[in-house]
């Protein structure tokens, strides 16, 4: 198991899915490369949890396919998918052991008991349990709660892991060192996984690739840094750290159907003249490295976040500024 | 819920108090007993009728549980009249001072029927109808397992009837306590004891209710019963396919009122026991859903041409002046005699009997002196009993049921003794018989 | 600290309140009845020679011995009848997994008496089955035969309660927990026995364990079939026996009340620690699963195997309450409606009685058993957890020992008008009420225990008192398992004879079990009693209809998860 599994890759086509009238999936493609830890990114009733229980057999799609290694999983129930999912309540058996809980699949899989045992404790030590395998879940923390649950999955060498929110029920502190784990597990195993996720920090630290949704849809894949500098559309763009969105009327001309696009530490502030972009400071927060402000700009208000330096000059709320901005930094979107 | 709380609690005294206001009434002759409805309903409203601002509420309880429920409430008592068939009943309420004494002034009625007395020699109960026992059987069944028509109750121990007879419980029943009562004085204890236990040898089951026998002969899971006539008469007129023989010896049993000490409406009670005895009371008797036999011999007049007369009937005459004294002075002992013998040893006795069958007919085709004597002492050992007829009556065995002071052992160890030995000796008949087949064959 | 004072004070009183209620209705009247079990007839000091003279005597060893071997294979049995039902209606899309939940909780509706007539006609020796049997194949089999018999109907009988205890606990259950199963590579009768079940044990216990109190404390069925070597009916029969006054009769009350006590104790001690129902955290709604068609087919056989046999007894009764007469025959001779008739006429009354009695005491129950249980899960009042055992002990009390308790303790008694309190018809409510309080209570603590401790913080901490947080968070938080509980109490307070048959008074007060037991005792009453039966089963329906309505809809508008 600590060596590295031969990664397969994940093809979704054409995914559509309702649950009585509502359309949770709406064509849905995505192509996920072996050995990539993936995200599923967006906010909560997005569908991304729904895609994730569709690749592991627990919801069936209406139309379209998914293709586990090339071949289309649809006729698989849950127990033949070899698809290992980590679940957000982590789904510990109470009534089991630690061991027997990451026995459990070994079991069903009719192991001899020595491998079965070799590979509980293998997966355990990868986890860092070893020492907890005699207690109860209820006797373990958050995270080490959610450590057996990721040693219970591994163990059965799946072709892909699945981790649904998997860093929701530990609070912040924990989160940063568990996701890096998490990495580094990944690399470790070379495992092709998935990572559903709302919190876009998490899935930009961590995820090779990102698939942003929303409403059913996938609106942009690509590497954290393209979502970030080259969002697709204007949900990206917003979802993905903070966005100013104008329309035609602010002061910039803007071609009709689209949107113009910038991030607050592009713009900087200027004097008013010659700028098409201005209006008073209506707001200032310090926020240590940076200084941010609130322009009203017409009907709109604008983010401006500048570096700040001990000494520096401040704008205050009441000021006329001017909002300037270099053209590469401005992106013109469909509305 | 504190303030729930209180409100259910409020909410219940309310309906206490409005409870209790409604429950005053006058003219109100409160009556515990064992009939079924079919017989109270007719009489309530004949006596409702006869006599004008009178009303009857009828208490309906099995015999036990009446006798039960006056004993708990003899503190407070509120019921005037206890009504039921079983002689014995009212001798326990007797024993128990819960009956008060009334001479009824009705005439012409008879001192005796069959060979029962019709009133409780010391006044406290008086007869007003009799009922006769016999046995009842489901033709359906009868026709369908190819059995025979029975005539006597030596009939029912024979093979054929073996696992197809039911009755009641003497402990449970207070006719069929009578029914038993009567063979052991008419036969005497030991011979008594025999032919009861030859028949229960073939007892499919033995229930806990008088109905109970009916019941499931009506329905057909039993083929025979061993009831009362008006169980029978009803059920015919009920539509069930059953039919009824008074035995050529039957015993008659007489239906008793009394009425309860410190009555609440004594004069209202009377009124109910005058009406009874009267002409109209006798003749509200021959309904099809009472059926019981009036104790005026003029009423017979009116009678249907079939109806059992025991007045002229030589089979109801009965064979035996029945003792109600020895009856009283045993009836705990034979009660738990038939339970701790037959009751709850009934599958040893039947194992024990089926062999027997099956040695008396090996016996009818081939005959074996050796196997017809071992099955003599198997019979033996079945008959024998673990106390004598005086026994029975002592006061050794009586204060062992009443907790007297004269007691040699407890009830509980009473019952285990007889058990064990009723236990040990069926099975003891039951190698003899067995080894009485082997030779027989 | 006023306040906590105020608190418990307010929480003493409620408990004092229910403890003199336990005591008064309960503790006092049986207590005057089994005492005689520990004083040698014909008066004496205390002994305990009775019991000796208990395990001393066969009669009474073997009867322990055969009530404990009935009431194990009747769990057994229940459980292999509600096991498929549970299961399929919680986890698979199962149409009419809500009519199976319903009827699948009528067989507790069973009228006494009639209802062991129409199973004798059905499956006795020569009943429809095996007459027709005999006629094809030749054989006979003894359904309704001694000691199976009696586990036969009994497990007919009660097996409702462990359908609903096992349904409600596999519907508690993550789904997340089965899931994780299925995807480590379980399935089927393994996932269920590794999985589910362990999962769903608490459930099951509680039901179990009822059923194996009841079926130990009952007395009816045991007789109805003749069979008397059980300790119950040893019981029975002794205490209603003229003549044989003996406190033998009570000595079986007190094992029956300890066999009780300790069955509860024992599952309670089995469950610590393992509620894990409760415990649980996230998942979301269950995931029913498709079923293939021919699963779907399976399925629905086996379902409706179930429910025919479990609802035997009903259609039985049903045919009866219509047959001209029906006696050694596969089927009744012929049909009328004069039954109906005849008791429509008459039983106004009965049924009137039957609905206010059957409320009241649910009433009662529902009241008291959720108090009992708010005081043992919320608060930390020393001994409130006698409270929960004297209410439980109920359970075991033999009816007939509670109404002769009654006769005895409250017949003195007299009202300004010198009617004894015991002749009022308050006292059957009060009596019905006590035997159906641990179905409630059972229920109460079912609901509560699902109510996270953080909501009632929540109101307290934004300003409620615990009496305002109890009335405005706790109370309708709780409406569904309370109404789950009085449904079940009144349903089953509605069938409910031995403590009423001693203590009814008056045929105008008799409810419709009296009613009907009267009819069962003669041979013309039969199809009548059966009438009066299906009466009672479909006003039961009904109730539980309109109950479940309410409930749904209370729970739609509060916006909960059904």
């Amino acid at each position: 198991m600590s060596k590295p599994v031969r990664a397969v890759g994940i093809e979704i086509a054409g995914v559509n899915l309702s649950y009585g009238t509502t359309h949770v999936l709406k064509n849905v493609d995505l192509s996920v490369r072996p050995g990539e830890l993936f995200a599923f990114l967006g906010p909560s009733g997005c569908g991304k949890t729904t895609l994730l229980r569709l690749i592991a057999g627990f919801a069936q799609a209406e139309t379209g396919r998914v293709l586990l290694d090339g071949r289309d999983v649809a006729p698989l129930p849950p127990w033949k998918r070899d698809v290992g999912m980590v679940f957000q309540s982590y789904a510990l058996w109470p009534h089991m052991t630690v061991a027997k809980n990451v026995a459990f699949g070994l079991e069903e899989r009719r192991l001899p008991r020595a491998e079965i045992d070799r590979r509980v404790a293998e997966a355990l030590d990868l986890v860092g349990l070893s020492d907890y395998a005699g207690r109860r879940p209820a006797q373990l923390s958050g995270g080490q709660q959610q450590r057996v649950a990721v040693a219970r999955t591994i163990a059965i060498e799946p072709k892909v892991l699945l981790l649904d929110e998997p860093l929701s029920n530990l609070d912040a502190k924990m989160r940063v060192s568990v996701r890096r784990e998490l990495r580094a597990l990944q690399q470790r195993l070379g495992l092709t996984t998935i990572f559903v996720t709302h919190d876009q920090e998490e899935a930009n630290t961590i995820c090779d690739r990102i698939a942003v949704m929303d409403a059913g849809t996938v609106r942009q894949v690509g590497t954290p840094m393209e979502l970030y500098e080259n969002p697709a559309n204007l949900f990206v763009a917003s979802f993905l750290g903070s966005a100013n969105i104008l329309g035609d009327g602010d002061g910039i001309p803007v071609p009709a159907g689209k949107r113009l696009v910038f991030r607050p530490q592009h713009a900087t502030l200027s004097s008013i003249d010659g700028v098409p972009l201005r209006g008073p400071v209506t707001h200032r927060e310090f926020l240590g490295a940076t200084v941010r402000y609130n322009v009203q700009v017409g009907g709109s208000e604008i983010l401006v976040e500048t570096p700040f330096q001990s000494g520096g000059e401040l704008r205050t709320v009441g000021d006329m500024v001017g909002v300037a901005l270099p053209p590469e930094r401005m992106l013109y979107l469909p509305a | 819920m504190i303030r729930l709380f209180t409100l259910a609690v409020g909410l219940t005294l309310a309906l206490v108090l409005a409870a209790g206001a409604a429950f005053a009434q006058t003219g109100k002759v409160t009556v515990v007993t064992s009939f079924s409805k079919d017989v109270t309903d007719p009489l309530k409203k004949a006596f409702e009728k006869a006599v004008p601002g009178a009303t009857l509420e009828v208490q309906n309880r099995n015999t036990n549980a009446g006798v039960k429920f006056l004993e708990e409430t003899k503190a407070n008592n509120q019921v005037d009249l206890f009504w039921a068939s079983a002689p014995d009943a009212f001798e326990v309420l007797k024993g128990k001072k819960l009956l008060s004494p009334y001479k009824p002034k009705a005439t012409g009625i008879a001192e005796k029927v069959g060979s029962y007395p019709v009133n409780d020699r010391d006044g406290f109960y008086s007869g007003f109808a009799a009922s006769g026992y016999g046995i009842m059987w489901n033709e359906r069944y009868v026709k369908a397992n190819k059995l025979p028509t029975p005539k006597e109750w030596q009939d029912l121990a024979t093979a054929p009837y073996f696992d197809h007879v039911s009755i009641s419980a003497p402990s449970r029943s207070g006719t069929t306590h009578l029914t038993i009562e009567t063979i052991l004085q008419g036969e005497g204890w030991d011979k008594g004891w025999r032919t009861t236990k030859e028949i229960s040898g073939n007892l499919r089951q033995v229930t806990d209710r008088s109905f109970g026998v009916p019941e499931a002969v009506n329905s057909g899971q039993v083929g025979y019963g061993i009831v009362i006539d008006f169980f029978a008469f009803s059920s015919q007129g009920a539509g069930f396919p059953v039919k009824f023989v008074y035995p050529s010896v039957t015993t008659l049993v007489p239906a008793n009122v009394g009425i309860v000490a410190n009555a609440p409406n004594k004069a209202g009670a009377e009124a109910f026991i005058e009406f009874l005895l009267s002409p109209v009371g006798q003749e509200a008797l021959l309904e099809p859903t009472i059926r019981r036999l009036p104790i005026r011999q003029e009423t017979y007049a009116k009678a249907p041409a079939d109806y059992p007369n025991p007045f002229k009937d030589k089979n109801l005459h009965g064979l035996l002046t029945f003792n109600a004294e020895l009856s009283e002075s045993r009836n705990a002992a034979v009660d738990t005699l038939f339970d701790q013998l037959i009751t709850f040893q009934l599958e040893p006795l039947k194992a024990a009997t089926k062999v027997l069958h099956e040695v008396d007919a090996a016996l009818a085709k081939k005959d074996n002196a050796q196997a017809r004597a071992l099955a003599k002492e198997a019979r033996d050992l079945i008959a024998a009993m673990p106390i004598t007829a005086a026994q029975a009556a002592s006061p050794e065995i009586r204060a062992a049921f009443t907790g007297g002071k004269e007691k040699s052992a407890r009830q509980a160890e009473l019952e285990q003794q007889w058990a064990a030995f009723a236990k040990e000796k069926y099975a003891a008949a039951k190698a003899k018989a067995d080894e009485a087949l082997k030779l027989a064959r | 600290m006023a306040l906590a004072g105020t608190r418990s004070a307010g929480q003493a009183t409620l408990a004092l309140a229910i403890a003199l209620f336990l005591g008064v209705f309960l503790v006092v009247p049986v207590a005057t009845v089994v005492y005689v079990a520990f004083t040698e007839k014909g008066g004496g000091g205390l002994t305990l020679v009775n019991f000796l003279d208990f395990a001393r005597t066969d009669l009474f060893v073997r009867s322990f011995w055969n009530s404990v071997y009935v009431s194990a294979m009747t769990v057994v049995w229940a459980s292999a009848l509600a096991l498929p039902l549970a299961y399929l209606t919680t986890r698979f899309e199962f149409r009419g997994a809500m009519l199976v939940q319903t009827l699948g909780f009528l067989p507790l509706v069973m009228p006494p008496f009639v209802g062991a007539v129409a199973m004798q006609l059905l499956f006795g020796r020569n009943g429809s089955v095996n007459l027709l049997l005999d006629e094809w194949l030749g054989i006979k089999i003894g359904f309704m035969e001694g000691l199976n018999g009696v586990i036969f109907l009994q497990a007919i009988h009660y097996f409702p309660f462990i359908l609903v205890n096992l349904s409600a606990a596999l519907r508690n259950i993550d789904r997340a927990m089965e899931e994780a199963a299925q995807n480590l590579g379980s399935h089927g009768l393994r996932l269920f026995r590794r999985i589910a079940l362990p999962l769903a044990l608490p459930g099951f216990i509680a039901g179990a364990s009822l059923v194996f109190v009841k079926v130990f404390d009952d007395v009816a069925t045991p007789l109805l079939l003749n069979v008397k070597e059980m300790l119950a009916p040893q019981a029975y029969l002794r205490i209603t026996s003229i003549g044989i006054d003996d406190p033998m009769g009570y000595v079986i009350s007190v094992v029956l009340i300890g066999v009780a006590v300790a069955t509860m104790w024992a599952s309670a001690l089995v469950l610590k620690g393992k509620d894990y129902a409760t415990t649980q955290r996230g998942g979301g709604g269950l995931a029913r699963r498709k079923l293939k068609p021919r699963e779907s087919a399976l399925a629905y056989a086996v379902v409706i195997l179930i429910l025919t046999l479990v609802l035997a007894p009903h259609v039985g009764l049903l045919l009866l309450s219509f047959a001209t007469v029906w006696s050694y025959s596969p089927l009744p001779d012929g049909y009328t409606l004069a039954h109906y008739a005849r008791v429509l006429g008459d039983s106004s009354g009965y049924i009137k009685n039957t609905l206010l009695y059957s409320s009241l005491a649910a009433g009662i129950d529902v009241v008291i058993g959720g108090a009992i249980a708010y005081l043992v899960l919320r608060t930390k009042l020393p001994g409130r957890q006698w409270l929960d055992w004297a209410a439980s002990t109920a359970l075991a009390v033999p009816g007939v020992v509670l109404g002769i308790g009654y006769l005895r303790a409250f017949y003195g008694v007299k009202m300004p008008d010198g009617t004894p309190l015991a002749a009022l018809w308050i006292v059957i409510v009060l009596a019905i009420a006590i035997r159906r309080l641990p179905y409630a209570l059972r229920a109460a603590y079912a609901a509560l225990q699902q109510i996270s401790v953080s909501l009632e913080e929540a109101a307290e901490n934004l300003g409620a008192t615990k009496a305002r947080t109890v009335r405005r968070i706790v109370i309708p938080l709780m409406t569904g398992g309370l109404l789950a509980g009085f449904v079940t109490s009144f349903a089953t307070a509605a069938v409910e004879l031995s403590a009423v048959l001693i203590l009814v008074q008056s045929n105008s007060d008799a409810p419709l079990a009296y009613g009907l037991y009267v009819l069962m005792q003669t041979p013309a009453g039969r199809g009548a009693g059966a009438a009066l039966g299906v009466i009672a089963v479909v006003l039961v329906a009904i109730c539980m209809g309109l109950a479940q309505l309410a409930a749904d809809r209370s729970q739609r508008a509060r916006g909960l998860d059904i």
